[in-house]
């Protein structure tokens, strides 16, 4: 270690990144240059400074030549700052005597001409130099990680993360909105390409969650803050009331039954508003908890304070009933979140030559999914309004995808659901069908022969894009049956009318309309069609830009089940490998207080955004908490007295960056 | 021979692509959604996509010579609906029609007189410049014609041509005169001196005539003082916004609706008339679907006491064409003997299903086209067509008592 009246010895490396910087600056001037810099004892360049060979360099030369701080001029810190640093303490140097100059994203990439390029790369390094000439040893901190994770969203990408860190021995905390977890599957018959029963293999994945004892179970739940970061995080939970008593009810549904409204008159959201239910209801006959929800909105008791009370009767003994309960905000301690909060389903309504919400025999895919399925509210009977069953039915692809007016990018997975409905269609009502597509999209394992297998079957394919549905023409503007869709059927370059009685919108997969809200609320960031951003598209497809946020599942890309499940699995495995490392390194820009010199007056107190200082009153000084402080630099601000202070961004190191800057621009 | 079709083919996409009008159709996905939309489409031997496909190919011989070159009618519902945001209204259609009379194809007989006529006389009706102001005759305002006297005003409204010549717009003129003045604005006309905007031409590929309509225009408006253009005609102010610009033409205009609506709590207590009727407006193609006004036209009818408005099963975004933008107007002969319908025939049934009995609509070739077609469908005694300012005049009781 170096004391303060050690001589300076600066070692500055200057990678050529193979021909990224090479190619742009020359690097041969801009190593001559450093040589000239006060306390520069050597200066080299080299094809790949990150290399093995370049670490060594580094290593070699401190050891050889004393060298006592370096200076790196190569691509962003971002990337190999922690590479170098470990480099210098290998040979024995404190890590943070290191200082990267960027002259690869900030000049190389961004500069054409060369001179102008060599100029900028001088001045980077000239503010690198003398920045990390003022660099002292510091301390490496580090601070426990909560061994618990919590997942967002109980769709089957939340279900499948949970199950299997629990699997893996460690707790989990899952978050549901919705009275019951399943997501989207939940609402399916089968599934493509297998066709696989949905339920049958999805019910038993559910049944486990609520079994499990490492998983704690938040239905009808959302997050109401997040605190702390990586390694600790305080999550604060919002849970609705479902006036009924979780752990008394058994899930008998006689409450149901017991209920003063004979019949069930309110829209149910999980049958997309084709089924009705009771104001104590439960969305599906599978639905895990298996204990049903109250709607104060509707119910009496709750609304008029006053009813018989059919419901707590029906009861009886078991006394579930709770119409006192208040909503609560719980706490929890977590390591890691995994984000899975899905998707929803395009609204196309607001596509008006489509005729959704004005001809009613116009379906979403959604709505069709539940009408063929058992647990659907036709029992799977796939009819129209009028309860006949349809002899021809359009199946419109594309619907809010793959269109600049709506999401220009393509949903992934809607060809494919849209090759099950039309086989599903046939098997139930043995309809013509008629699938209007722009390309079928089948890149999946199994997808091309199912295409195929459905082709076979007799569907007929129509490749254009269906323009408009309108009711046959003198039955009026909202008549019950008889649709026409206008195509242009592009193969056989004509324009044609397909008589329907049924048309089914395969619509797109879009992000959720509270996506920004929640988005924030976990720090993290979106792209440009509003689902969540990934830190990497290829090389960390389930990190963000927030350490220990992950996502899995449809809110980070329209995405199908099989590709759902792998991406869950792998955040589970991310989120393992963070909360099983058992502690994790500080970040070292902390702010620090120094005692000397601080007057107690507790400016700092009120304005640390992460309450990370608090005042000794005995000692009469404020004290920051080093595992809470996030760097922010606003107390080193604020302070009258210039107490506070920040390690990495003393004002000595800061103004020496900023003169070498200056200097040569 | 075929790759030099193709470079054909190439060269003039880029070209559109350099053009400025629109984004280049280099993109297209050939979904046949602009063909399926087309109100012609299915009388057209190329529609849209399908025009675009052999254009690309360079397959050019066939495709000038196809009546259906002729026919598209500038509505701009494919452009909008193009899931690529491809516009072919405005790039493709005029390029090729250009190219065609290039190749000495002559358009439509009665488009070309149209042509000639607004070559000689700076108008579309062929009348003589020095009865533009023969409207003003029976006017009860006073007239402030700039190139007479000239003098700096707020307003300066370009009357059009139809306005300025057919009796049945004539009346509308008129209305408008005494609105204005009854609000006090500050307005002038060019009198003799005004000359057509152009748009029909410039859609139809005439686009040396358009650029001199632009020249002559722009020494002429450079000659006044004035705040903003205002004006009766839905393409005159598509031209102006959105083509003119491309020639450094830049001026502020509004179309008589928008202009209108600013002064939303002066005409108010003008209001003096209910006037008791169901009206459905009809979104026209230029200030609807191509510049997304919609609203306007509605607040002014909502002023009006006695009117409930209903909608017709397309509107706004989904609006259907009345068949004479673009130079629709001069085409209908040859859009019916190509296998077309009159657009204009099927507007008027929807508005009558509507259950509406008054046609409300705010651009001059519409009140004649839809007043015909009610004529032929024989809905003449159930739907009467009336321009936006003819109700607002009636409701201000500034109307005109000897033809309505
Ligand atoms: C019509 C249709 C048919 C389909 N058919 C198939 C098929 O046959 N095969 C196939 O492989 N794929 C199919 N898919 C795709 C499939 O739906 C998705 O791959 C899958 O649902 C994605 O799962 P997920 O858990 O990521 O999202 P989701 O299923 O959307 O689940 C997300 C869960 O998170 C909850 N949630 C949302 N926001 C919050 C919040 N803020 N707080 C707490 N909880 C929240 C939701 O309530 C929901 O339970 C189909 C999609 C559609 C639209
Ligand atoms: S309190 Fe009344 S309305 Fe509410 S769930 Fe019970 S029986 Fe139904
Ligand atoms: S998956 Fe198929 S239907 Fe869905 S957007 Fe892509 S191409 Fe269109
Ligand atoms: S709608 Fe657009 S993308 Fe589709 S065929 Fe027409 S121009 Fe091409
Ligand atoms: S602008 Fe209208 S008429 Fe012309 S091609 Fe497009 S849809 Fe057809």
């Amino acid at each position: 270690m170096i004391t303060s009246d050690e001589e300076l010895r600066i070692g500055v490396y200057v990678c050529h990144c193979g021909s990224n910087i090479a190619g742009a600056i020359d690097v041969e001037a801009l190593t001559k240059f450093a040589e000239q810099l006060p306390h520069v004892a050597l200066a080299r360049h080299y094809k790949y400074m990150c290399a093995d060979p370049g670490q060594e360099l580094v290593k070699r030369d401190i050891v050889e030549f004393g060298l006592n701080r370096i200076v790196v001029a190569a691509c962003s810190p971002n990337l190999h700052e922690p590479t170098f640093r470990r480099a210098a303490e290998d040979a024995g140097l404190n890590r943070f005597l290191v200082q990267i100059a960027n002259i690869r994203e900030q000049v190389a990439w961004v500069t054409e001409d060369k001179q102008e390029a060599l100029e900028k790369a001088e001045a980077h390094l000239a503010a690198a130099v003398r920045r990390v000439a003022q660099h002292e040893p510091l301390q490496r901190q580090f601070v426990r990680i909560v061994p618990r994770a919590m997942v967002v969203g109980g769709g089957i990408a939340g279900i499948q993360a949970a199950l299997t860190l629990a699997d893996a021995g460690r707790e989990v905390i899952l978050v549901e909105r919705e009275p019951s977890i399943g997501g989207h599957m939940a609402m399916f018959d089968k599934t493509f390409p297998t066709l696989d029963c949905a339920a049958c293999i999805l019910t038993p994945k559910m049944t486990a969650v609520k079994l499990h004892s490492n998983i704690k179970m938040l239905t009808y739940s959302t997050v109401e803050s997040v605190e702390g970061s990586v390694g600790n995080f305080r999550v604060k939970v919002r849970r609705k009331p479902r006036y009924i008593d979780e752990n008394l009810c058994v899930g008998c549904m006689q409450c149901i039954d017991g209920c003063v409204f004979t019949k069930a008159k309110f829209p149910n959201a999980f049958d997309q508003g084709l089924g009705l239910r009771k104001p104590v209801w439960i969305p599906f006959p599978q639905a895990v908890p298996p204990v049903p929800v109250v709607d104060p909105e509707v119910c009496l008791q709750i609304t008029r304070g006053k009813c018989k009370q059919g419901c707590v009767e029906a009861c009886g003994e078991r006394n579930a009933f709770r119409f006192d309960q208040q909503e609560k905000i719980e706490e929890y301690e977590v390591g890691a979140i995994i984000v899975a909060t899905g998707f929803q389903a395009f609204d196309p309504s607001v596509i008006p030559y489509y005729g959704y919400g004005k001809y009613p025999n116009v379906y979403t895919s959604l709505e069709v999914e539940r009408l063929l399925n058992a647990g659907g509210p036709t029992g799977g009977k796939l009819v129209l309004r009028d309860g006949s069953t349809p002899k021809r039915v359009g199946i419109v692809h594309c619907v809010g995808s793959r269109d600049a007016n709506y999401h220009v990018y393509c949903s992934r997975v809607c060809c494919m659901y849209a090759l099950k409905l039309a086989h599903l269609v046939r098997e139930k009502t043995d309809a013509e069908v008629y699938n209007c597509y722009i390309d079928i999209r089948a890149p999946g394992k199994g997808f091309e022969e199912f295409y195929n297998r459905v082709q076979n079957e007799g569907v007929r394919f129509i490749r254009g894009k269906v323009a408009d549905v309108t009711p046959v023409a003198g039955q009026g503007t909202t008549a019950e049956g008889g649709l026409v869709m206008q195509v242009d059927d592009t193969l056989l370059g004509k324009i044609r009318q397909i008589n329907v009685d049924m048309v089914i919108l395969a619509v797109a997969l879009e992000p959720r309309a509270d996506a920004n809200e929640v988005r924030r609320e976990f720090g993290i960031s979106c792209s440009a069609e509003g689902f969540f951003l990934e830190k990497h598209p290829k090389l960390a497809p389930v990190n963000t830009a927030n350490d220990g946020v992950l996502l899995a599942g449809a809110c980070q890309a329209a995405k199908d089940i099989p590709d759902t499940v792998a991406q869950a699995d792998a955040a589970a495995a991310k989120a393992l490998m963070l909360i099983d490392a058992g502690q994790i390194e500080l970040e070292p820009n902390t702010a620090w207080v120094d005692e000397k010199m601080c007057s107690g007056c507790k400016t700092c107190i009120a304005l640390c955004p992460y309450q990370a200082i608090r005042a000794d009153e005995e000692r009469k000084i404020a004290v920051i908490d080093q595992a809470l402080c996030k760097g922010c630099g606003t107390c080193v601000a604020a302070c009258p007295s210039g107490a506070a202070k920040q390690h990495l961004f003393a004002d000595q190191q800061v103004n020496e960056e900023l003169e070498g800057l200056m200097n040569y621009v | 021979m075929s790759t030099a079709r193709k470079q054909a083919g190439a060269e003039l996409l880029e070209q559109l692509g350099k053009s400025g009008y629109g984004k280049p159709p280099l993109g297209c996905m050939q979904c046949g959604l602009c063909a399926a939309t087309c109100p012609l489409g299915s009388a057209m031997e190329f529609p849209p996509r399908n025009l675009l496909l052999q254009a690309a190919s360079g397959n050019l011989d066939k495709l000038l010579e196809s009546p259906s070159l002729w026919m598209c009618v500038a509505c701009y519902a494919c452009s909008k609906r193009c899931p690529r945001g491809i516009e072919l209204t405005e790039s493709l259609w005029p390029a090729l029609r250009d190219a065609a009379m290039q190749r000495g194809i002559q358009p439509p007989a009665e488009l070309q007189e149209t042509f000639q006529n607004v070559l000689k006389y700076g108008n579309v009706l062929g009348k003589s410049p020095r009865a533009r102001l023969d409207w003003t005759k029976s006017l009860d305002v006073r007239v402030l014609d700039l190139s007479r006297e000239p003098r700096p005003v707020d307003v300066l409204w370009l009357v059009g041509c139809y306005p300025s010549y057919y009796p049945r717009n004539q009346v509308v003129a008129r209305a408008f005169a005494r609105i204005l003045t009854q609000l006090g604005v500050a307005w002038g006309i060019l009198g003799t001196k005004e000359k057509a905007v152009g748009e029909c031409d410039r859609m139809f590929g005439e686009e040396g005539l358009f650029e001199t309509l632009v020249e002559d225009n722009r020494k002429l408006f450079d000659k006044y003082d004035f705040g903003k253009l205002v004006v009766l005609d839905p393409h005159a102010y598509r031209a102006l916004q959105n083509f003119y610009p491309r020639f450094g033409a830049w001026y502020p205009a509004q179309h008589y609706t928008t202009f209108l609506a600013e002064y939303m709590e002066q005409l108010r207590p003008l209001m003096v008339k209910p006037v008791e009727t169901v009206v459905t407006y009809h979104d026209n193609c230029c200030v609807g679907r191509r510049c997304g006004c919609y609203d306007p036209p509605r607040e002014l009818l909502g002023l009006i006491s006695g009117v409930k408005l209903v909608e017709m099963a397309h509107n706004r975004d989904d609006s259907l064409c009345c068949g004479g933008g673009g130079g629709g107007m001069w085409l209908d002969a040859h859009i019916v003997a190509h296998g077309g319908q009159r657009l204009s025939d099927q507007r008027v049934r929807e508005a009558a299903d509507s259950g509406a009995d008054t046609l409300a609509v705010s651009c001059p070739y519409e009140l004649s086209r839809f007043e015909d077609a009610a004529k032929v469908t024989g809905l003449e005694g159930r739907v009467k067509v009336r321009d936006i300012i003819e109700l607002l005049a009636e409701a201000m009781d500034l109307g005109e008592r000897s033809v309505a």
